[in-house]
Formats: structure tokens, C-alpha cells, sequence
């Protein structure tokens, strides 16, 4: 075993530029690894804090009828008396906001815009007090401030004020149905913009607060949805059961809908995304197999004979595998570390700086909820199963051309140029 | 020691069947230093691998020590090699990684041997061949003639009842060949090993005190000297 170890080390130093050209072509493959895995993962994990922090809450109640016709905004569906359930999801350690979604016409003029126009939204009115212990739009401030209960206030995300040239101090009108069906026409003043990390809230978003929304459309202190946050930790289906619980003897007949339902889209997506990144995973596998494979089989082309000596000489076939297999293991082992050394490197910028695709991510929607920087995360699974991976893998790369090569005739062998 | 009995090899080469071997019976006694001699194509290397167990025969029989070495199977036939043969190639066949003393001492190595006694028996090789000092030299830095020093040493190191070469000298110049099979004599004398060699050159013919000529497969004469 020693002079096996010692023949292969010896080989490895002695044809040091096939060693560098397949432990460099090992290590770029697994560096490529380590770091599209950080990028896709952190861009999900990101992605899927953004759609809880400023799209879906961890989970929402609301009328089973509602959910059913949820794209529609029905306002006739609601929540009846939400502050109670607020309260006493409270009491029970859970932060609760109530909520009210409508689709309106938003008229601008020209004496702010430049020119009269209209267009269709999709309104959010929140509480003031309550909604930033769901949600976390209250960091995401650039201009202005938030909305006040009981005003015609309105904060609309950054790009939505670019699209449409909105500033602080503008007005405009929001033309909807009522609860019951009539007309009505709704002053507000823009007093905030918020730059919000999710992509799709910062395209769409128009808050007003939830009191004077219910006065103009007769909601009688309705709403259509309660958010509730849990912690990062909590196991969501177990809470949203836990709650569903809460609700069913008080005779409400209330849904409660994780995050991942309410965003069963994305969910979809990512894991669509998830099934392509294994496939690309794998091609860069592909590519680190065949360039082993290739400098293996070189590598023992060019000794057949060296190998039928040590065969003619009573060394047994598996002594000389393993000697070609250590040998292989070797350079793995040289392209696993250095490429594992330069995915931690990589992966050290990726998580603290990452890579900025806000112009990109500005006027295409690529699924993702980031609005800029593309972070990476520390995936310890993935840098330990490339390391073990790119080792052995070199390794049974060399059993089949060495296993070939055995195959054949001493003789053939001792003759081979 | 060792008798080849009728012995029968084909080749084929795409539908031709070419017969290396017609039928050669040959008795070979301990200690001899033997030439298997004839032009090319005439069977000696062939007749040589049969003997050293790394080719199958297609007919008749060899037996070496009483062993019938051509019915062994291969881990068999390794074993055998590995306890009882010595081989010198003329190409000399040494690994260019390792050096002069690594390969020798290897094939003690994967014979399981101590590496203190290793150690000894390959660096009193070593200087009976002629290689002192030079033991840490990988072949690169050695001439054609000492690489074949090595290469006899590797045979000889573990003391085998046969040492099998296959025109040992046919790559060194006159004077370096004769060295070498001066060595090879002096060694056959020392430790009475069998060296059974091929060759077609009449000067290396001339060192070996027995002589089997072959032609086309055939054992044409056979002279003690």
C-alpha cells in the first residue's frame, strides 16, 4: 500500500502540467458549484423572505368565498368584525394587521403630471398602527412618510412613481365600487414613496389608510383579509392549523392560507427553477467528468506498458487499479480543494456584497422577488458533497479506463508504443 | 526444472491464423544460461512468454518445478510470477518516476517483505550490479546500459529460480551489450538462477552455453557448449 501511495505521488509531481490543467479544470467545476448553488439558493431564500415581508405575510385569513374569487377583490366578502380577531390573535403571542384589496381606476391630472390620464391599480388599504408589525414597509420609506388613519393619504412604491412621474405632495383620484356596488371617487394625496426590495410590490403598490378606505365604501369595519406574521422558525402548516383551531369555535367560518399557498405561483416557479438548476449543476458535473476522464485515460494510454511490467511482474490487477485510482484520487483531491478554497472565496463577496441586477430586474420580471442585489448564502452541505464529490469522482473516472487497460493481454501491453 | 511439451501458439491477425509455435518440446535444467535464438518471426519471444506464464498456449504443455503452469488461472499465473520469475525487457521497462533503488526494492514490495531486509537485499543488488551511489537516480539520469543494470538487478533481487529476457541487449551498443551479458553470466554463476534469453545476435549467441535455434515455429537445432 505505502508504494502504491508513494508511485502515485511520485506520478502526480512528476507530470505536474496534466495535474494542474485537470485539478484546475476540476476546481473550476466545483468552484462554478459551490457558487451557482449559493446564487440560486440565496436568490430563493431571499425571494421567499420578500414575498412574507411585503407580499403575502407568513398567513392570511379570510373568507373561504373569498379565496375562491380572490382575483376578482369582492368586497362584499369580508371579514366582519376583524379587530376582535386581531385582538385575540394578539393575546395569543401573534401579530396580526387587518387589510382591505380592491381594484380601482387611478385617475392623474395635469396639473401634477403633466398631461390627464388614467389607469387600472390594485389598492391596498392598510392600518397605520398595526400593519408594520406584519409587514416591513416602514424601512423601505426613501420619501416622505407613511399614511396617518383617517386621512386621504396615499404611499406608492418607487418604481410605480417613476412609471407614472408621482412626487411627494401630488394628488390624484381612485374611482372604484363600493361595498354594494355604487361609484365612488376618492381624493388622496401622495405623502409617501417606498422603495420596496420586492420587485412586484415596488411595480404595483398603492397604500391608503384601511379607516377612510372603509368610510368611502361603506365596509362598516370589514375587511377583506387579516395578515398574520410568525417567526422565521415557526413550522408554517403547524401554525396556520394552530390558528385555523383558534378561529373554528368562535363560529367564523375563516380560512387561514400559508404563505406558500398564497404564493403557490412563485412556489411553482422555484421549483421549476430548482428541477433547471440541477440540470445546469449537473452539466458542470458533466464537464469536470469528462475532462478527468479524459486526462485518465491519457494518463494510462501512455503506460500500458509501464502497467504490463508490473503485471508481468506479479503485481495483481487490483493492486494496480488502486495505484491508478490513488493516483486520480490525487489530483480530485488537489481540484476539489483548491476549487472548494475559491467557492468559499467567490461565495465570501456573493453573500456580503453579491451581484447587482436592478437595472435588469427593473423592467423584467424574472419570477424572482429581489429587486437588485443577488446574494449568495453558505450552503456547508453543498461545499462538503463538491469536495467528496470532485475526489471521488476522479477516482471512478480512472476504474473504467484502467479496468480496460487491464483487459488486455501482457504481451499486448509490454508491446504497446 | 522446466519442460515444454509440444507446444502449440496461434495468432490470428484479422482471418489469418498465423502458427508461432508448431509443437516445440524443450527441457531446460536449473542453473542453465540458455539463448533462444532465431530471425524475427520465429517464435522465441513467444516461446519465452509461454514460459514466463504471461501468455496462453493453444496446445500442449508446460511444466515448471512439477507445477503445470499452463492450466493455472490468471490470479494463479500472477502469484507464480510474482514467487518464481524474473523478467528483463529490452525496452527495459523501468518506471520513470521512481528511482534506481524504488525500482528494485518495488517488486519486494508486493512480495510483502520486511523494508528493512528490502532495503538491504536491493542495495547489495544494486552494487553487485554495478550501481553504487547511483541508487537515488531515476532512470533519465542514467545510460541505456545502467537502465538495463536496473532492470537485471529487479529480476535478481528476490532470488527467482528463472529470469526470463527478451533480447536484453538489443538496444545497448556492442560494448555496453557485452557488459551487460557478462553481468547476466556472473549472476547465473553466483546464484546458479536459470537465465533463458532471446536474441538474433550472434555475439550474444555466443555467450550462452546452451543454444536453441528456432525457425517458423520450430526448434530447428539445439546445442550444449
Amino acid at each position: 500500500m505505502r508504494f502504491i501511495i508513494s508511485l502515485a505521488l511520485k506520478n502526480l509531481s512528476r507530470y505536474k502540467r496534466r495535474t494542474i490543467i485537470t485539478a484546475v479544470a476540476i476546481a473550476v467545476g466545483l468552484m462554478m458549484y459551490i457558487v451557482v448553488d449559493s446564487i440560486l439558493l440565496g436568490a430563493e431564500f431571499e425571494s421567499m423572505r420578500n414575498l412574507r415581508w411585503y407580499e403575502t405575510a407568513s398567513a392570511r385569513i379570510m373568507h373561504p368565498d373569498y379565496w375562491e374569487d380572490r382575483l376578482m377583490r369582492p368586497l362584499d366578502i369580508s371579514i366582519e368584525d376583524p379587530y376582535t380577531i386581531v385582538d385575540s390573535l394578539r393575546k395569543e403571542g401573534i401579530a396580526a394587521a387587518p387589510r382591505t384589496m380592491f381594484s380601482a381606476d387611478l385617475i392623474l391630472y395635469s396639473e401634477d403630471f403633466g398631461e390627464d390620464g388614467h389607469m387600472p391599480v390594485q389598492v391596498t388599504a392598510v392600518d397605520p398602527e398595526l400593519d408594520n408589525s406584519v409587514f416591513r414597509f416602514e424601512d423601505t420609506l426613501i420619501e416622505g412618510r407613511f399614511v396617518e388613519s383617517g386621512t386621504n393619504e396615499l404611499v406608492i412604491g418607487s418604481w410605480f412613481a417613476e412609471d407614472i412621474g408621482a412626487k411627494v405632495g401630488y394628488w390624484v383620484t381612485l374611482v372604484t365600487r363600493g361595498n354594494g356596488g355604487f361609484y365612488e371617487a376618492m381624493d388622496m394625496q401622495i405623502v409617501g414613496i417606498v422603495n420596496c426590495p420586492n420587485p412586484n410590490v415596488n411595480r404595483t403598490l398603492l397604500m391608503v389608510p384601511i379607516d377612510t378606505i372603509g368610510d368611502y365604501l361603506a365596509m362598516e369595519g370589514a375587511a377583506t383579509e387579516i395578515n398574520i406574521t410568525l417567526p422565521e422558525s415557526a413550522k408554517i402548516a403547524e401554525e396556520v392549523a394552530r390558528i385555523q383551531q383558534l378561529l373554528d369555535p368562535n363560529g367564523n367560518n375563516l380560512l387561514v392560507v400559508s404563505w406558500d399557498d398564497l404564493a403557490r405561483d412563485y412556489v411553482a416557479l422555484a421549483e421549476a427553477k430548482r428541477g433547471g438548476t440541477g440540470m445546469i449543476l449537473f452539466l458542470v458535473f458533466i464537464i469536470a467528468a469528462v475532462g478527468i476522464s479524459n486526462t485518465m485515460l491519457m494518463a494510462i494510454y501512455e503506460r500500458i506498458r509501464e502497467l504490463g511490467m508490473m503485471r508481468a511482474l506479479g503485481m495483481n490487477d487490483r493492486s494496480i487499479q488502486l495505484a491508478f485510482m490513488v493516483e486520480a484520487g490525487g489530483i480530485g483531491l488537489i481540484g476539489s480543494t483548491i476549487g472548494v478554497l475559491l467557492g468559499i472565496a467567490i461565495n465570501f463577496y456573493m453573500v456580503n456584497v453579491g451581484i447587482d441586477f436592478g437595472l435588469l430586474m427593473r423592467d423584467m420580471d424574472m419570477g424572482y422577488r429581489i429587486q437588485s442585489s443577488f446574494r449568495g448564502t453558505w450552503n456547508p452541505s453543498t461545499i462538503i458533497t463538491a469536495f467528496f464529490f470532485g475526489s471521488i469522482l476522479s477516482m471512478l473516472v480512472a476504474w473504467i479506463p484502467t479496468r480496460r487497460a487491464l483487459k488486455m493481454d501482457i504481451p499486448s501491453c509490454l508491446r504497446h508504443q | 526444472m522446466i519442460q515444454v511439451q509440444n507446444v502449440i501458439r496461434n495468432y490470428k491477425t484479422g482471418e489469418t491464423v498465423v502458427k508461432a509455435l508448431k509443437g516445440v518440446s524443450l527441457d531446460i535444467g536449473d542453473g542453465e544460461f540458455l539463448s533462444i535464438a532465431g530471425p524475427s518471426g520465429s517464435g522465441k519471444t513467444t516461446l519465452l512468454n509461454l514460459i514466463g506464464c504471461i501468455d496462453a498456449l493453444d496446445g500442449g504443455e508446460i511444466t515448471i518445478e512439477g507445477q503445470p503452469v499452463s492450466g493455472m488461472d490468471k490470479k494463479a499465473k500472477t502469484e507464480f510470477r510474482r514467487n518464481n520469475l524474473g523478467f528483463i525487457f529490452q525496452t527495459y521497462n523501468l518506471i520513470p518516476v521512481l528511482s534506481a533503488f524504488e525500482n528494485v526494492s518495488f517488486v519486494l514490495s508486493i512480495l510483502n517483505i520486511p523494508e528493512k531486509e528490502i532495503e538491504e537485499r536491493t542495495m547489495r543488488i544494486l552494487k553487485e550490479v554495478g550501481l553504487e551511489g547511483m541508487e537515488n537516480r531515476r532512470p533519465d539520469r542514467l545510460s541505456g546500459g545502467q537502465q538495463q543494470r536496473i532492470a537485471i538487478a529487479r529480476a535478481l533481487v528476490k532470488n527467482p529460480k528463472i529470469v526470463l529476457a527478451d533480447e536484453p541487449t538489443a538496444n545497448l551498443d556492442s560494448k555496453t551489450g557485452e557488459e551487460i551479458l557478462k553481468l547476466m553470466k556472473e549472476m547465473n554463476r553466483k546464484y546458479h538462477t536459470t537465465f533463458i534469453f532471446s536474441t538474433h545476435d550472434s555475439m550474444v549467441m555466443d555467450y550462452a552455453k546452451r543454444l536453441v535455434l528456432l525457425h517458423d515455429g520450430q526448434i530447428v537445432s539445439d546445442e550444449r557448449r
